[in-house]
Parts: C-alpha cells; structure tokens; sequence
C-alpha cells in the first residue's frame, strides 16, 4: 500500500458526519429513474406513459450512443414522465408493484471463458456501462477504448459520503470479483481510500494500493490520477465508483439488476446512519422534513442543487441538508468569529479545533478578482484557478488549456475558498463543458 | 437597534432603487446599508457552503494594522511641531495637535476619492468595492504634514482615476493607486514634497530643520552615522520614530507590527515582505562594502537603511497591495528583492530622489503581470499536458 502525499485541500473539520450503523427504507409507491444527475446526455426516451416495465428494463438511453441504457429500478407502470423548460427530461416515475418482476441476463461466473466484448455488451444492456467514467472530461467510457488505469475510488464525492467500511460489509466477496472484472479492461488498477476509513476494511483492505490523506477531495479520482499520471496517456483513464463496481459485480453474477444502493445524508444536530434505499427512490422519503428554508444538495463542494421533490440519482449517494441563513448580521465584517468556517487566519476559529456548522449563504458579495492566490492555495491539483478564470472570460481557451484547465477535478474548493465570492468553478466547469461541446462536434 | 436599522433601511430603500427618486446614488444606499447589515446571500451554485471571509472584512484588517501607524503618526505630527516651536508637549497636547494637522488630510483624502469611486460605480452601474478603504488611508501617510489640502485632493483623484479607475476599477489597475498619487503629488508639487516640510507648525524656533534622516550627508571625515547621531537620528529614534518625517513612515516599529499582523492573519503575502527586506538587507551590506566614501548613505548598512524612510511602511502596505503584486508565488519572492534592491540603488546612486521606496515599488509594479508570465510559462512547461 503506498502513501500518496497531497497537501492542499480542505483541512477543516465541518459537523454532519454520518454514523456508521445501517437503516432500511421501507418500500415506496414510486420510484424514478432520474436525468438530472447525469453529466452530458441526450436522453431519447424508449419507454411512454402507461407502459408497464420490468426491473432492469431500459427507460432511456444516451442520443449520442444509443447503446447505453438507463434501466428502471422498478418493476410498475410508468406514471409519470417529467419534462423541465425546453422539453428537457427530469425524470421517468413508475409506480411500483409489490414484487419485482425482474429482466434476467444469463450470470458470468467464470471472466476467464468470456470475452472482453460479450462482457461490455452485457454491461450496456444491463444499464451499468456508464459507471466507467473516462477522463478527462468524466463522459461515459469510450467502449473501444482501453484504459491506461482504472481508478477505483472507496469514498465517494462528497466529505460526509458512505463510509467504505459500512457499504463493503458483507459484499468482500463481489468487491474482489468486481476488481476481476476491471482486469479486463486495465491491467493497472488502482484502489484508494482515505486514511480515516482505512482501518475497518477487512479482507478488503488488501486490495488498496493508495491511501491518500484525510484531506478533501484527495480521494477523488481526479485527484489521484493527477497525482500518478506520468504521461500524456494516461489522461484518458477511467474511474469508477465502489457502489457502482459492487452493482456491476451483482448484475454479473446473479444476472439481475441491483436496485439497492446505500446512502448518507449530512444534516445538521440529528441521529445521522447510513440508509439502504432502492435505487430511484424519493428524496423526501429517507431525508424526510427540512426547515423550509434548508436546502438540499448532493455534495456540499461539487453536487447539484436537489430538490426535497426529486428522486436518488444513478450517480449520487450523499445528501447535504444545509441550513441557509440570509439573516444581516450587524457590522459583520469586524466579528470575531469563534464559530465560523474559513481556510483563512481572519477569524479566531482557526485556533479553535472543533467542528464547525455550516451554511449555505456566501457571506459576502461578488467583487472582482484581486489576485490573493487563496484559490490556488487550496487547489488540490496545483492549478491557478484565478488566471483560468481570466483566460476563460476573455475566450482565450488555448491558454486556459495551457494552464492545465482539463486537469481541474471540479472540486469546488476554488469557489469556496474565494474572498470576492466569484463562481470560480461554475466557470471553469463551463469552460471544460464547453470546450468538450465543441471538440466533439468536430 | 438592529431591528430599527433594518427597518430605516427598508423604508429609505423604495428612494434609491427601482424607480426611486434617488436611483442614481443606489451605490451609496448599498455601500452604507452593507457596511451596517453585512450581506449574506443563499448561494445559487456549488459548492454550497463558502469560506467565511469575504473583501470587506480582508480590507478591514489591512485597516486594523495600519491603526498602529496612524496613531502613532498623529502622535508624531504633534510631538514634532513642539520640538519645532521649542516646547515640551505631553500625551494628549501631541494628539490634539496632530489631529489637527493629519484628521483635515485623512478626510480630504477620503472625501475626494469617496467622490471619484461613487461617480464610477453610478456610470458603471456597480457596486463599490472595498478597495478604497486602504488606498484612502494610506496616500495620507505618506504624506508630509504641510501638504496644502488642494494637493491632497488632486492627489488623490489622479490616484483614483488614472491609478485605477481608468483601468477598469478595483482588481484590473495596474499600479498601486495610492503610490501613484504620491508620485503625482511629489514630481508636481515639488516644493511641497522635499526640503524642509517634515514638520508642521505655525512658528519654528531658529536653527530647526525639518529634514528627514535621508537628506543628511556627512561630510569629510565625518562619517555618515555620526553625521545622522549628531541630527538626532539615531538608531533608536529611526526605529521607534520620533523623527521628522511623512505621517506615517516614521516609526519603522509600528510598521513591522502592522506587517506582523498581516503575515500572521495571512492578509499580506509574507514572501514580499520577507523578500523585500532581505533585498534590501543585501544590498546595503553590499554598497557598505564597495563605497568609496564614508560620508553618504551608500555606508550606512542595513539598519539604518532598513529604519530610516519609508521603506517599511511601502513593502507592509502598499508592495503587498495584491492586485498590483504579482500573483504566483515565485513571481512575488523576485518583486519583494527587487523592491528592496531598487530602493537602495536609488537611494544611494541618484541623490535627487532621497525616498527610493515609491520609485521602487511603482517600477515593479509595472514588471509584475512579466514576473507572473514567466513563472507561469515555467510551471507550465513542467506539467504533463491535458490536450
């Protein structure tokens, strides 16, 4: 196991840790497959209102490659098919049936027999292929394409996400299995964990091969591939999350779509474990009632703002119930602040040790940039987010690229940690979003 | 009280937005209601949760340490125009007194710029940015006693307009606006800017001189520390500043405390102030030791380079400005020695300008956004590449 050093990030302590026991959610009457959460599809729906599907059976796929399939996690009528502004799909509810009707694919047991094509082509029937991300733009993985290293992430996005430890209790056996299946897309595949989750792994535990520190995001996998990469090719890695390769190995094995997925939710002074929901289930039915004014996101740094009425996205398994405060304080600007959350030696906080709540308002308001350099010191993959920022706004792109713009992981401790409160990583995400746009258009 | 301020608030704000009677001065109704009820919006994107410290309160504190400075320069306005007058002034006859000299620049200062920043932001339709705070307060400090207010004012809307404004406002200028103002003020006000204008007071006592320790030579066989101790500028009186001088150059002491506090708090980067010294520190050892005459201030060492003029108060507070600094690391360890190294050069090889600190700073001003292209051509060059 080696020790990867990275030294920037956010070091802070934060309240909304997640206990470590378990909690089952009670079957719903709906569930969703949702669209929101799922980075530059086009969806084509396959499926229309009051059209009966089984568990697995495919809801949508992807225009551009028709042969990734988002399948229902369900097995009912479809109730409802939602559309946002322009007609874009939100989500496809179906109303459950008590008992699930499942779409059965022939179980691999034995990866030596089967090729490496059968296995990718069961994969996108299955709805699973899109857990290979490829870098470096994290679109769905290039099928032909092999990967350099497959990087295998056991925490996911977020600070408060499923602690490795609860959700591999049990399923050591279909971890290994998965990581088998990975050997046939990479010979080098790399599995990280955080220091603090290190220790409950079990028989796991001998397949890590990084441990990185306890410092967010350095177990996200474009950080750790920043960190390894020692060339041009291995740009185009691919990762996958450890809730994901524990749903490909189940689908692989029993030949049915996994539909339980485990979840955490950050919230403020409450009993906080972990939940074991299905897959597509309403938010509203595990976070259950928020102060009106909380708001509800996917991870506090780099998910999407979520609504109490949507449901559990494919790719999301951390929820934040974060507490908004709009309320003016008196001469703010001179409090001293035993209690408030900075990177910076401004407030007294930073010689206190405990842990701090937090807020979702920006404490400020937006000024222009004056150069201090906070965004690049907390950069964990040494960038300068200031200066990408100034390339993107005045449309120089080749210099935002040259400023090692595609290796940004999209964090969000740039934005977090900026003084003038400028949406450095809503612009520099736009500015990789756009630039992809383009190169794949031509 | 903080319920009737929202209240007022409330009720003065149909005036100054939407189609108020009063739109056009919404940038004050905002700076004011702001600078009361600090603002803190819901945040709209990720990430969510940000970081505590915003522009207002980072300007706040390069206020805070400059408190040091400005009380100890009233207290220094007065104490010298006793010494020039032959008195003896006490505590609060120094205060008084040098409130009277230094408060009608501080708020000429504010006033006229606070004018030229609300004029932009009405045009531009923008919020007024804290920035002003710190270059407001700090073109008074480097600011002779005697300074005709007139001068302050023209001062400072040069400083303002052509120093920033013209630019584009707060974050794009390209030099330090408060610099910029002393070097208008000081190459067109000449007479108003050197000579014997350290000390203000109404009646001088014969043979007083309001020199700075910096116009002093030696001459012959005198050397130039002798020359100095003989004027009464001593280390000690360099140090702790009781000396003539500009408002708030003097006393090299309260400056090292507002510089402390900003490289503790992290306000100020402290590789340009630590580069700044030790490039001066270096040079003055070396001009010591390649002078040919004892008698100038090529042989004064570090010390006395370091404590006499301005150079503390320009490296604490205005070559650690962020925005005309450069903006990488490496870049800012060059600009800081630089700093240094141009202040001697100039104060010992071009005796026409005795305070080599503004010409310093303003020069590497211009070289910064050079030093950040080539640290940043370097860092580049040495990452694998994405495309």
């Amino acid at each position: 196991m080696e020790k990867l050093t990275i030294n920037k990030g956010f070091k802070l302590k934060i309240a909304g840790r997640p206990d470590a026991f378990i909690k089952k959610i009670p079957p719903q009457k709906t569930v969703a497959v949702s669209a929101l959460d799922i980075p530059y599809i086009r969806p084509k729906l396959l499926v229309q209102e009051n059209e009966r599907v089984q568990t697995g059976s495919p809801i949508f796929c992807d225009k551009r490659d028709r042969t990734i399939q988002y399948v229902s996690p369900a097995t009912g009528l479809i109730k409802e098919i939602q559309f946002g502004p322009r007609r874009r799909l939100l989500a496809v509810i179906i109303e459950c049936e008590e008992q699930d009707d499942y779409l059965t694919f022939d179980p691999l047991s034995d990866l030596n027999v089967i090729e490496t094509e059968e296995l990718i082509s069961h994969l996108k029937k299955g709805g699973l292929w899109q857990c290979f991300r490829q870098f470096p733009y994290k679109d769905t993985a290039n099928s032909e394409h092999r990967p350099p290293m497959i990087i295998v992430s056991l925490d996911g996005n977020d600070i408060f996400s499923p602690n490795p430890g609860v959700l591999l209790k049990n399923q050591h056996d279909l971890f290994e299995f998965g990581l088998n299946v990975l050997k046939k897309f990479s010979q080098n595949i790399i599995v990280t964990v955080r220091e603090s989750h290190s220790n409950n792994l079990e028989s796991s535990q001998k397949y890590v091969t990084h441990l990185v520190p306890d410092i967010f995001p350095s177990w996200d996998p474009g950080v750790v591939l920043y960190h390894l990469k020692n060339s041009f090719d291995d740009n185009v890695s691919w990762c996958i999350s450890v809730d994901h390769l524990i749903m490909m190995a189940k689908f692989l094995s029993t030949g049915h779509y996994p539909v339980e997925k485990l979840v955490t939710i950050s919230k403020p002074d409450e009993l906080k474990p972990h939940y074991l929901i299905r897959q597509g289930m309403p938010i509203k039915s595990f976070i259950g009632t928020i102060p009106k004014k909380n708001l509800v996101s996917t991870g506090q740094f780099n998910g999407r703002l979520a609504s109490i009425d949507d449901y559990a996205g494919f790719f999301e398994n951390t929820f934040n119930v974060i507490a908004v405060d709009e309320s003016e304080q008196m001469f703010g600007f001179v409090h001293l602040g035993t209690d408030k959350l900075t990177m910076s030696k401004t407030f007294l906080s930073c010689l206190t040790d405990h842990d701090i709540a937090v807020d979702a308002t920006l404490h400020g308001e937006e000024r222009a940039c004056i150069n201090c350099s906070y965004c690049e010191n907390i950069c964990p993959n040494d960038l300068m987010p200031q200066f990408i920022m100034k390339a993107l706004v005045t449309d120089e792109i080749e210099d935002a690229l040259q400023l090692g713009l595609l290796d940004c992981c999209r964090c969000g401790l740039c934005a977090y940690a900026c003084p003038s409160k400028i949406e450095l990583s809503e612009i520099l995400t736009n500015g990789i979003e756009n630039y992809y746009a383009t190169i794949s258009k031509s | 009280m903080k319920n009737a301020l929202i209240k007022l608030f409330d009720t003065l704000e149909p005036y100054f937005t939407g189609s108020g009677k009063y739109k056009a001065l919404e940038p004050i109704f905002d700076a004011t209601r702001t600078l009361f009820l600090f603002p803190s919006p819901k945040t709209k994107t990720s990430p969510f949760i940000r970081d505590h410290l915003d522009l207002k309160r980072y300007m706040s504190f390069v206020i805070l340490a400059l408190f040091p400075v400005l009380l100890f320069g009233i207290y220094n306005t007065g104490f010298q125009s006793g010494v020039a007058q032959g008195q003896q002034f006490g505590l609060i006859q120094c205060f008084l007194v040098g409130a009277y000299y230094v408060l009608p620049i501080i708020i000429v200062s504010y006033g006229v710029g606070f004018l030229w920043e609300i004029l932009f932001a009405v045009i531009r339709k923008h919020k007024i940015s804290e920035g002003f705070l710190v270059t407001g307060l700090l073109f008074p400090l480097t600011l002779p006693p005697t300074i005709p207010l007139w001068q302050v004012a023209v001062g400072i809307s040069f400083g303002v307009v052509i120093g920033k404004e013209i630019f584009g406002g707060t974050g794009r200028n390209l030099l330090n606006p408060a610099l910029t103002a002393r070097a208008f003020v000081f190459f067109s006000y000449p007479i108003s800017m050197s000579g014997e204008i350290w000390v203000a007071a109404n009646n001088t006592i014969d043979g007083f001189s309001g020199a700075t320790a910096l116009a002093i030579t030696g001459s012959g066989a005198k050397d130039i520390v002798q020359a100095l101790t003989d004027k009464g500028f001593d280390l000690p009186h360099l140090f702790f500043g009781l000396i003539p001088g500009s408002i708030g150059e003097t006393s090299a002491f309260c400056c090292l405390l507002g510089a402390a506090f900003l490289m503790i708090t992290g306000i100020a980067n402290y590789r340009i102030i630590c580069g700044g010294i030790s490039g001066l520190i270096i040079t003055s050892i070396l001009c010591f030791f390649i002078s040919e005459g004892h008698d100038t201030w090529a042989h004064a060492g570090p010390l006395y380079h370091l404590c006499a003029g301005g150079f503390l108060l320009g490296i604490s507070f205005m070559a650690t400005d962020p925005v005309s600094a450069p903006g990488t690391n490496p870049a800012r360890w060059i600009y800081g020695v630089c700093i240094g190294f141009f202040t001697i050069i100039i104060r010992v090889v071009n005796p026409a300008f005795v305070e080599g600190v503004m010409l310093a700073i303003l020069f590497m001003n211009v070289f910064a956004p050079l030093l950040d292209h080539m640290v940043i051509q370097y860092k580049t060059s040495k990452r694998i590449p994405n495309v």
